[in-house]
């Protein structure tokens, strides 16, 4: 199957074809980021490299990211370079993918895409897998002179604006975590939400819309009549879009930036782990 | 209480082991989990198949007692659970094999970070007790079973 043609940015996807024929190409690095955290090792892409959200992305004392001496550090010990195009691809329909990429635009590395299907179709077409770790000599990565959070991250104190002035905000949760009667995902554990619910004025749009069963990105027809004809959006909107803990909001932010062209979205990563937490934080239910 | 033998044994291995090479025999273990799976012909005093909210995909447990009382698992996976359940099946059917229903209900559970190591408890601590979890649930139904039986054959045996 190939790439929408018809997507805003179809050049930011590549299909797990072209992957196999790309599997050695030196600029290219495959970065596997997935869920489940010893998955990798079980067997990965050849070539591939694991950038692990947690470990690697996230600062290991502050809630933030990394520091862009830190990413400039992991770009280096992987051996990318600013010209290395990165295609992303992981579990769970490409979650943790787009939030890697997500986080690597954050330090203004532009050359990435994102493998369509991810791991599930790679691994359904019976394409290999290996346990072999590659090794790739250290590159030099120069130092991001700044993290670019203005342009696409958002802060609780954004969200709040964004929320008060009623400007689109997408909450990519399941139905139950919006209505607030659950505070967590289905499938995942409580993990230290004190109140459920979501944004004020936050329209649910789950993100699980945005792909097929075999973890494909729905056509760019689809995705317009999700967001542009049912939620009202157009690609000038500044939309805000979160989550539990900003990897599903990404894969949502991928979406509208890459696939329908939005030029304003931000993420919240902060999301309801800071927001439903958060004392004062107005919240609405809808059960 | 002290650890049962076989797991004991394991908790050694793991105990020196470094992150790296912890990983990797948490893989070496994911990857026999399919071998505690149940065989033709065992019959079991308990089945507990179920989808929790804190599994990915659907976990059963089935437990078998053998002659002298003691509790033998088994463990089917469903296709979308993770690595460290994976694993962890594998290392608990093996570490508690043969203990009694009473024993496997008692025992502490301080034992995983010493397997898992400390980041990954951190980053998983429901995952990695999840399974641990369901082996006590199935013996304690077990055992309030045992009880409830012993107690109806002493209260007929007294009418």
């Amino acid at each position: 199957m190939s790439i929408d043609p018809t997507y805003a940015h179809p050049e930011a996807l590549v299909t797990t074809a072209w992957v196999s024929e790309h599997l050695s190409d030196a600029n290219f690095r495959i970065i596997e980021s997935n869920e489940d955290v010893l998955l990798y090792e079980t067997g990965h892409l050849p070539g591939a490299v694991h950038i692990d959200w947690q470990r690697d992305l996230q600062d290991q004392t502050i809630r933030d990211y990394i520091q862009p001496e830190a990413f400039a550090s992991l770009c280096a010990r992987n051996g990318i370079t600013p010209e290395t195009t990165c295609i992303f691809y992981g579990d769970k329909s490409n979650w943790w993918a787009c939030y890697a990429l997500w986080v690597f635009r954050l330090f203004g590395h532009d050359k990435v895409k994102i493998m369509d299907g991810g791991r599930e179709k790679w691994i359904a077409e019976g394409r290999p897998l290996t346990r072999e770790i590659p090794r790739y000599a250290a590159s030099t990565y120069p130092v991001p002179a700044v993290r670019r959070d203005s342009e696409i991250r958002a802060f609780y104190d954004q969200a709040l604006v964004h929320s008060r002035s009623a400007l689109p905000m997408i909450d990519v949760r399941s139905p139950g975590e919006f209505n607030g009667s659950v505070t967590h995902m289905p499938e995942y554990p409580q993990e230290g939400v004190l109140r459920g619910g979501h944004i004020p004025g936050a329209h649910s749009i789950p993100w699980k819309q945005a792909v097929n069963a075999d973890a494909t990105f729905r056509s760019a027809a689809e995705l317009r009549k999700i967001y542009e004809e049912d939620l009202g959006l157009n690609p000038g909107s500044d939309v805000v879009a979160y989550c539990r803990i900003g990897e599903r909001s990404s894969h949502t932010w991928f979406v509208l930036t890459y696939l329908l062209g939005f030029s304003k979205v931000r993420n919240y990563d902060g999301s309801w782990t800071e927001w439903g937490n958060r004392v004062g934080a107005p919240i609405e239910k809808s059960i | 209480m002290s650890y049962p033998p076989k797991l004991s044994g394991i908790i050694d291995l793991f105990s020196g082991l470094s992150d790296a090479e912890k990983r990797e025999t948490l893989i070496a273990y994911a990857d026999q989990a399919k071998s505690q799976e149940p065989r033709e012909g065992e019959i079991f005093a308990l089945e507990d198949i179920r989808k929790d909210e804190e599994c990915t995909d659907t976990v059963a447990v089935f437990l078998r007692l053998d002659d002298q009382g003691g509790a033998h698992f088994r463990v089917t996976l469903g296709p979308q659970v993770q690595t460290l359940t994976r694993a962890m099946s594998s290392i608990l059917c093996k570490g508690l094999d043969g203990i009694s229903p009473a024993d496997v209900f008692e025992i502490p559970s301080d034992f995983v970070p010493k397997i898992v190591g400390a980041e990954l408890v951190r980053v998983r601590s429901q995952t990695v007790y999840y399974l641990l979890t369901r082996m006590k649930g199935i013996v304690k139904v077990w055992l309030q079973r045992q009880r409830s039986s012993a107690l109806a054959d002493q209260e007929q045996s007294e009418d």
